[in-house]
C-alpha cells in the first residue's frame, strides 16, 4: 500500500519527471503530437494495405479500425514495459544521490505513456468515424472501456515494477523484455482474430484458456470487442485477464520491494 | 543537544563482481547448480560514532578507505549490512564532483527535479528559483543541458539548490576543490552562515587547511575501520604524517 501513498505525497516528483520524458511534446507541442502519433499510423496504414490486399472481401477499409483499436493499446504496453525496464538505471544519478521512493521512477513512466496513449486514441475515433465497423461502436458497451484500461494500466504497473527491479540486478532483462514484446505481437491477436475465422470451435477447450491466460490477449481481445464489435467483452476472457493481473501485480510489488534498498549499491 | 547522525557497529558487505549478472546466465548457472562467482568484501566494518546536530565533522582517509560509503549510508541511498545507522533531521543530496543532475535535462529543470526529490513544494521552489540562480552565477546556461556543463558549473549549480533548500544536514564530497576561488569563497560563506543556523555538516575532503578551517572534529577511516576520532588539528597532523610517512604509528 505504501507503494501508492508515497506516489501521492512525492506527486511533485512524479510531475517533474513526466514532464521531463514529455520533452520533446513538452516544447513543441504540434511536432510532439506528430511524433507521438507517427508510429501507429504508419503501421496501420501499411498493414490496412496489406489486409485489404490479401482479403479482398474482408471488410476494406475497416480493416483499419479492426487494427488500429489493438494497436495502440498494445503500443502503450510495449513501450511502458521497455521504458520501466531502463526507468532505474536511467536515473542512476538520481538513485545514488538522494533517497526517495523509488517506485516513482517506473511509474513516471507509465503516466507518460498514457499520455500518448490518450493521444494515439485519436486515431482510432478517427478510423471509426471514417470507416464504420460491422458492430454499432457507439454504444452502453462503452462503459466496459474504463474497467479494461484499469486492468490494463494495473497490469502495466505489476510488470513495469517486476522488470524496472530486475533491470538492476540483472542487466540482460531489458532485451529479454523486448525479445518478449515481438513473440507478444504474434501471440495477441493483433493483425488477426481468432473468433473472425471460428478457430475456437476447432480447437480444444484447453487451448482457448492458455491462449487468454496471457492477460494482454485477454484485454486486447476485449478493447476489439468493445470497440470494433460494439459488443460486451467475453467476461470469462476479462476476468482471468485480471487474475492473473493481480498475480503479477503482486509479484511485481514484493519483487521490487525486496531489492529497491540495493538499487543504489548496485548502480 | 541531539544526535543528527549515530552509526552503531555499522558494516557494510559489496559483492564484488568482474561482470554484470545476467539473468539468463544466472538461470542456467542455478540449473547446472553450479556455485556463482562473486567474492566478498567488507567497505566499512564495525563503524561507530556520533554526530550532534550543528557539528561540523570531517571525514578523512585515503582512497577506498570507506569515506563515500559512509556518506552513502549517511544519505540513505544504501543500506547497511550489519549495525545500525540512525539519522535526524533533512538530508541534502550528496554532493558529489559532476554528479546529482540529470544530464539531459537544463539547469533550470534539474533545480525543479532535486528540490521536489528533497520534499519541497512547487510554490517553495518557485520563491526560491530567482535566489538559486543568482547564486549559481553561470548566465545563460541555466536553459541548457547540464550535459553542457563544465564540472566546476555543476559543482555552483549544485551547492547553488542545497544552499537554498535549506537541509538539516549537509553533506559534502571533495565539492569544494573544484571552482574558482571567488565560487569558493562563497561556498565558504554560506556554509559558515549554515553553521551558525544550528546545522550539520559531514564533509569529505583531502585538503587539511579546508578541514581545519571548517571542522571542529574529524574522523579518520582506514580500510573500512574507525581509525582515530577526534578533535580536528589533532587528527589532521597524524593523518598528514601518515600521509608523509605511510605509517600508522
Amino acid at each position: 500500500m505504501q507503494t501508492f501513498t508515497d506516489i501521492v505525497r512525492y506527486r511533485f516528483v512524479l510531475e517533474n519527471l513526466v514532464a521531463k520524458n514529455l520533452k520533446a511534446l513538452y516544447r513543441n507541442m504540434a511536432l510532439g503530437f506528430f511524433w507521438s502519433i507517427l508510429n501507429p499510423l504508419v503501421m496501420a496504414v501499411v498493414l490496412t494495405a496489406v489486409q485489404v490486399f490479401m482479403y479482398p472481401d474482408g471488410g476494406g477499409a475497416q480493416r483499419a479500425g479492426f487494427l488500429l483499436v489493438a494497436l495502440i493499446p498494445y503500443n502503450f504496453f510495449a513501450y511502458c514495459l521497455s521504458g520501466c525496464a531502463s526507468s532505474v538505471l536511467g536515473n542512476a544519478s538520481l538513485v545514488t544521490k538522494v533517497r526517495f521512493p523509488r517506485q516513482i521512477l517506473p511509474v513516471s513512466v507509465i503516466v507518460t505513456n498514457l499520455v500518448h496513449f490518450a493521444i494515439q486514441s485519436s486515431l482510432i475515433v478517427l478510423a471509426l468515424l471514417l470507416f464504420p465497423p460491422p458492430g454499432q461502436w457507439f454504444g452502453w458497451q462503452l462503459l466496459w472501456l474504463p474497467v479494461i484500461l484499469a486492468v490494463h494500466i494495473g497490469l502495466a504497473i505489476g510488470l513495469g515494477l517486476l522488470v524496472a527491479g530486475l533491470n538492476v540486478i540483472y542487466r540482460d532483462v531489458q532485451y529479454i523484455v523486448e525479445s518478449t514484446m515481438t513473440v507478444m505481437f504474434w501471440v495477441c491477436p493483433l493483425i488477426y482474430d481468432p473468433v473472425e475465422h471460428d478457430s475456437w470451435s476447432r480447437a480444444p477447450e484447453w487451448a482457448f484458456w492458455l491462449y487468454y491466460s496471457n492477460p494482454l490477449a485477454g484485454l486486447i481481445d476485449s478493447y476489439r470487442h468493445v470497440l470494433y464489435y460494439g459488443k460486451p467483452p467475453d467476461l470469462g476472457v476479462l476476468l482471468l485477464a485480471l487474475l492473473v493481473t493481480l498475480a503479477i501485480g503482486a509479484l511485481g510489488v514484493r519483487s521490487f520491494w525486496k531489492h529497491e534498498h540495493r538499487f543504489a549499491d548496485l548502480l | 543537544m541531539t544526535t543528527a547522525i549515530r552509526f552503531q557497529g555499522v558494516g557494510k558487505r559489496f559483492r564484488v563482481q568482474h561482470q554484470k549478472p545476467f539473468l539468463a546466465k544466472e538461470l542456467l548457472r542455478a540449473m547446472l547448480q553450479r556455485p556463482s562467482q562473486s567474492q566478498e568484501f567488507w567497505a566499512l566494518r564495525d563503524v561507530s560514532f556520533e554526530i550532534e546536530a550543528g557539528e561540523s565533522v570531517a571525514i578523512l582517509g585515503t582512497n577506498g578507505s570507506g569515506k563515500s560509503t559512509t556518506l552513502a549510508l549517511i544519505a540513505q541511498t544504501s543500506r547497511p549490512t550489519e549495525g545500525a545507522v540512525t539519522v535526524n533531521g533533512r538530508v541534502g543530496p550528496l554532493l558529489e564532483l559532476g554528479a546529482g543532475f540529470h544530464p539531459d535535462l537544463t539547469g533550470y529543470e534539474n533545480i525543479y527535479l532535486n528540490a521536489s526529490l528533497l520534499g519541497l513544494s512547487r510554490r517553495d521552489v518557485d520563491g526560491k528559483l530567482g535566489a538559486i540562480i543568482d547564486y549559481a552565477g553561470i548566465g545563460d546556461f541555466i536553459d541548457a543541458p547540464i550535459q553542457t556543463y563544465s564540472t566546476g558549473m555543476k559543482a555552483r549549480l549544485g551547492f547553488a539548490v542545497v544552499a537554498h533548500i535549506d537541509p538539516d544536514i549537509l553533506l559534502l564530497d571533495e565539492v569544494l576543490s573544484v571552482g574558482d576561488g571567488q565560487f569558493a569563497h562563497k561556498c565558504e560563506a554560506t556554509i559558515r552562515e549554515f553553521q551558525q543556523a544550528g546545522k550539520t555538516l559531514c564533509f569529505v575532503s583531502h585538503s587539511p587547511p579546508m578541514v581545519l578551517a571548517l571542522c571542529q572534529r574529524a574522523i579518520w577511516l582506514n580500510g573500512g575501520r574507525v581509525h582515530e576520532i577526534g578533535k580536528a588539528s589533532v587528527v589532521c597532523e597524524r593523518y598528514q604524517r601518515f600521509l608523509d610517512t605511510g605509517s600508522l604509528a
